[in-house]
């Protein structure tokens, strides 16, 4: 499959990267709906109906932090009401549904971003910028369902020398400690192990190189070239000004001019990029099935 | 041609008095098949780690090790890491990273090769030992024989021509350490690697030997072939203890014809040795106590809802003052069996009681004290302490009722104990809840034969003191020796269960050596003190 | 990514980044940003500590052992959070700082949080809690001589970096949400995690004050048998 999470991880944490930046700083309704409905779709493209309570938690988000900001912020011209002597205001009611929709489309692609990038490929990404680090992250991931197996033998272990029960909290807390302790023995001492072997396999005789099993394609250069193009669009757009929206006192007109039109056109391709990817993709294989 | 050669080699550990090493020469010629072996002690594992510079352990090393004539010393890092391949006893701690494919790249990766030579010897490497459908797995969801075949593969990958071998199947069951080791015959057959193995369980191992090395005590007792090696083993128990059955059976009497070494030279070894006269042994018959120490009806596990059942109508009754062998393969639910007994997990549907009273009656510590003690299959998740003695003193364990000797250990940290070491002094610490039902879960595994013949003497001691222990093991040789009852578990329950010499008679496949190698000759010879009091009987002159 | 190829240029680099770059992106921060793009600048500096920190981790040698320790100290801390009552990641950092020296003690604190967003969710305040926690790691290392002396200054440390963290955090997660730092809304927010970040700090000190001894003679053992 040719879909998006087949991208070079570096093509892929550039699109992530640039998408979520121009979010977080553009303060303009426009670009940040369309970075909500960028993020929400490729979410349901890639879970279909699964993992609803993303969804619930998200827009509950939203509703929280309209609630939360006129409650907090004074600011803003047009008085709704008055609650314990501070004016609750219009302004400050959109601005927390703005903010709260910002947030939750960054949470939106940081979900995906989570979803597409495993370990794998953020190692690969550590791999180009220190080798020792993502080798340290290898062994560490390699670790850890070790010691929660491990963790799991020595509960057991420890709780047939009759020693502690877990019945109640401060002799669970006692057994807590005493497998832990074991652990930190068992893991430091068979590290050595590990350690023999690194060593049997030439670590250390100098420099190494960073293998991973991802190449980079023209198919990748060009995903990072668009997005970077697009997000230069939108960061002159955004710090020329032309995008600009204030809040308070009074809501602001919706920037219109040419360039801000251009850089809504850029950033909505740029947001809608993965989702035209997947769908592309589930047309193809549609279409090479029935020929099949 | 010459590969290696080691010349009066002496050895001390930093820390250590006397020598561990002392005098060693010898020479290994290319697509040599050497096999180490010697009493725990004898300093295997020392030799073996001197033939790798990178593991030459802290110490006084006096003597010269030669690869292709040139000290080991002065080889460059990048041959000396890469010509000579060492794979050690535990394959989860040998791994080093998350991910198989990462793993065969590690060693490359450390030679600074580039991606796509790394890439090439990668692949091909998984193609060689058939790891093409793990290839994308994480280590972690690998089995104990998968995770030590990548070990394998891993040094494999660095094209070594020399592979040394540190107990690598101690930690393996059979099934998957008879596949290691066909498979290490098999790259010395095929591409002449050279292989020098280590091994405790030398049953499978022997028989591919070209050659032998016996160390006893830091000195090379023997080295020479291995039919002419093992025949020249007569008194040295130590050592033979850890033989094939035939070896050893052998050993017990003064034929000078060639020793034999596997079963189908065994059974010839017999028949021209012997007449078969008297077919089995007088045995008195096998009566256990009428009460029951531990009742399981009808047992049903399972780990979660959506899983299949580990258990599946279980039926086991084991009676108070037996030693009770659970034999079987992997994932036939014998260990899950023995975390029901124990009171670890909980069956879903069935009874179970423990010294006739319902497991689940048993309230807080109560099953633990007095009554129900689990000896671990990982030892090492007892330990927590610095000193054995204080180990001792955090279960308040009475170190001088024991039925055998811990005193010279006392002072160790539990960690700089062998296997079998370690073995002994967490069966103390699990024996200071004084238990009168005691669970053991593969003893044996990764010990030497000696310190398997000493946890049988103990078992029995216990036995006699009128303990009753249940034991899961894979071991089918330690079985036959202890038990008075042995069962076969097979998906989920116990398909036959009887006295050792029946019990492994009437199997086929699964049953000792011993049983294989006489059994068209003599009726329920099932260890080599049944054969050979069987032989006395029948002897030809 | 960049890859810097050129040995010097990134030698250059790495000296530069610390002593112009970050004190020059909070001055941008600060002076010529609006409050607002405060999250944001906070953010990148935490990520040019790190990429500084991890490159100058990059040039050293660092022996196969201690590499080991280091990384048996992060999976610890993180495997360590499913036990119940547990989250010793603090603590363990703190350990590892005293014993091995702040580099390692930045290493686990900052990759312990990483690795602990695997399972607990990645987020834009990644960065951030990497860099805070690793921070608690570099300042342990630093003042590991008493530490190692005094267990109660250990306990004391252990509860005030975690208090420290938490108020940090919160912080951080005010500047995320409204852009501007808004007291009220601090002073709420803090009030409402209160119960947590007690429960918290008592534990990493109960932690500490039981553990710290036993674990830190643990390293030594293995630091002088192995020869880390």
């Amino acid at each position: 499959m040719n879909s998006f999470e087949n991208y070079n991880p570096i093509s892929v944490f550039i699109y992530f990267m640039t998408v979520t930046v121009t979010a977080m700083i553009c303060y303009n309704p426009v670009l940040i709906l369309l970075s909500f409905f960028g993020s929400i779709s490729f979410y349901i493209t890639l879970n279909k109906a699964q993992k609803g309570k993303t969804h619930v938690f998200l827009f509950a988000l939203i509703l929280v932090s309209a609630a939360i900001n006129p409650i907090f912020n004074h600011n803003g011209a047009t008085v709704l009401f008055i609650m314990n002597n501070n004016p609750v205001t219009l302004e400050a009611f959109i601005y927390g549904v703005f903010l709260g929709i910002m947030i939750a489309s960054v949470m939106y692609w940081f979900a995906v971003f989570s979803q597409i990038m495993t370990s794998d490929k953020l190692l690969y990404l550590f791999g180009r910028i220190s080798p020792k680090t993502a080798l340290l992250l290898s062994m560490t991931l390699r670790y850890i369902p070790l010691f929660s197996l491990q963790i799991k033998k020595v509960s057991a272990s420890q709780k047939t020398l009759g020693i502690y029960t877990d019945e109640s909290i401060p002799d669970k807390l006692r057994g807590g400690i005493r497998v832990f302790s074991v652990m930190v023995t068992w893991a430091l001492e068979n590290g050595i192990i590990t350690a023999d072997s690194m060593t049997a396999r030439g670590y250390g005789i100098g420099k190494r190189t960073h293998f991973s099993p991802y190449r980079f394609k023209v198919r990748d250069f060009v995903l990072s070239a668009i997005s970077l193009t697009l997000f230069t669009v939108s960061c002159v757009a955004v710090a020329s000004g032309t995008t600009a929206f204030s809040f308070y006192p009074y809501m602001s007109q919706i920037p219109l001019s040419a360039f801000a039109f251009l850089s809504y056109f850029c950033y909505g391709i740029a947001v809608f990029i993965p989702t035209f990817i997947e769908i592309k993709e589930v047309i193809r294989w549609k279409y090479s099935e029935s020929k099949i | 041609m010459e590969i290696l050669r080691v010349e009066n080699l002496n050895f001390t550990y930093s820390l250590s008095a006397s020598e561990t090493l002392r005098n060693i020469s010898f020479s290994v010629e290319q697509g040599d098949f050497i096999g180490v072996c010697g009493a725990t002690g004898s300093g295997k594992s020392t030799l073996l780690r001197m033939l790798k510079r990178e593991l030459i352990p802290l110490g006084k090393a006096v003597g010269n090790t030669f690869y292709k004539n040139v000290p080991l010393e002065d080889l460059d890092a990048k041959t000396s890491a890469c010509k000579i391949g060492f794979v050690m006893q535990r394959p989860e701690q040998q791994l080093v990273t998350d991910k198989v494919w990462h793993e065969l790249a590690f060693g490359l990766e450390n030679m600074a090769l580039p991606s796509d030579t790394i890439r090439r010897r990668v692949s091909e490497m998984a193609c060689y030992f058939g790891i093409e459908s793990w290839f994308d797995k994480k280590v972690s969801e690998l089995s104990g024989g998968q995770k030590q075949l990548l070990n394998l593969a891993s040094v494999m990958v660095m094209q070594p021509d020399v592979l040394i071998l540190d107990e690598p199947t101690a930690q393996l069951d059979p099934i998957a350490a008879a596949d290691f080791i066909s498979t290490v015959k098999k790259l010395n057959r095929e591409l002449g690697l050279t292989v020098i193995i280590a091994e405790h369980r030398l049953e499978e191992v022997i028989p591919v030997c070209d050659k032998l090395l016996v160390l006893e005590n830091g000195s090379i007792l023997i080295f020479d072939e291995t039919y002419k090696a093992v025949s020249d083993l007569r008194g040295k128990e130590s050592i033979l203890c850890a033989m094939p059955a035939a070896v050893r059976l052998f050993s017990r009497f003064d034929i000078s014809t060639d020793c034999p070494v596997t079963v189908r030279e065994g059974r010839r070894f017999l028949e021209e040795n012997f007449s078969f006269n008297v077919k089995s042994l007088e045995r008195e018959y096998y009566s256990h106590s009428s009460t029951p120490a531990l009742e399981i009806s009808d047992g049903y596990f399972r780990y979660r809802r959506e899983l299949s059942d580990v258990l599946h109508g279980l039926d086991m009754t084991v009676y108070e003052g037996e030693i009770y062998c659970i034999l079987g393969g992997n994932g036939s639910g014998k260990t899950t069996a023995l975390s029901v007994c124990s009171g670890l997990n909980r069956l879903y549907s069935g009874k179970i009681k423990v010294f006739d009273k319902a497991l689940s009656s048993y309230k807080g510590r109560e099953l633990y004290q007095n009554c129900v003690a689990l000896l671990p299959q990982d030892v090492q998740t007892v330990f927590l302490k610095n000193t054995v003695r204080e180990e001792l003193s955090d279960v308040n364990a009475d170190f001088s009722t024991l039925p055998y000797d811990i005193s010279p250990l006392l002072d160790m940290h539990p960690y700089d104990l062998s296997g079998g070491q370690q073995q002994l002094v967490a069966l103390a610490k699990v024996l200071a809840s004084k238990p009168r039902l005691l669970l053991l879960d593969e003893p044996t595994k990764g010990i030497d034969a000696n310190a398997k013949l000493g946890i049988i003497s103990i078992l029995k001691k216990l036995k006699a003191e009128g303990m009753t222990i249940i034991i899961v093991t894979h071991d089918v040789e330690f079985a036959a020796m202890c038990a008075d009852r042995c069962a076969l578990f097979f998906r989920g329950s116990i398909t036959s269960c009887d006295v050792p010499h029946r019990f492994f008679s009437e199997n086929n496949f699964y049953t000792t050596a011993i049983n294989r190698m006489t059994r068209h000759l003599f009726c329920g010879a099932v260890t080599v003190e049944d054969a050979y009091q069987l032989c006395l009987k029948n002897s030809k002159a | 990514m960049i890859v810097i190829k050129n040995k010097t240029l990134r030698q250059v680099l790495s000296i530069i980044t610390p002593f112009i770059l970050i004190p020059c992106i909070i001055a941008v921060g600060v002076f010529v940003l609006d409050e607002k793009y405060y999250a944001l600048v906070t953010t990148a500096v935490a990520v040019l500590a790190l990429v500084y920190f991890i490159t100058g981790f990059e040039r050293k040698q660092t022996g196969t052992r201690r590499l080991i320790i280091i990384a048996v100290m992060v999976a610890l801390s993180v495997a360590g959070r499913f036990i119940p009552f547990f989250k010793p990641i603090t603590a363990l950092t703190v350990i590892t700082a005293v014993y091995l020296g702040g580099e390692a003690g930045f290493l686990t604190g900052s990759l312990a949080a990483l690795i602990s967003n695997f399972y607990f969710g990645q987020g834009p305040w990644t960065p951030f809690q990497m860099f805070a926690w690793g921070i608690i790691g570099l300042v342990a290392g630093l003042l590991s001589t008493p530490l190692k002396k005094s267990r109660l200054l250990t306990v004391l440390y252990g509860v005030i970096s975690g208090i420290a963290f938490s108020l940090i955090m919160d912080i951080w997660a005010v500047l995320g949400h409204s852009g501007t730092l808004n007291t009220q809304l601090y002073v709420a927010s803090v009030i409402s995690a209160l119960p947590h970040t007690v429960l918290y700090a008592v534990s990493n000190a109960v932690f500490l004050w039981i553990c710290a001894k036993p674990f830190g003679e643990k390293l030594q053992r293995v630091k002088l048998k192995y020869g880390v």
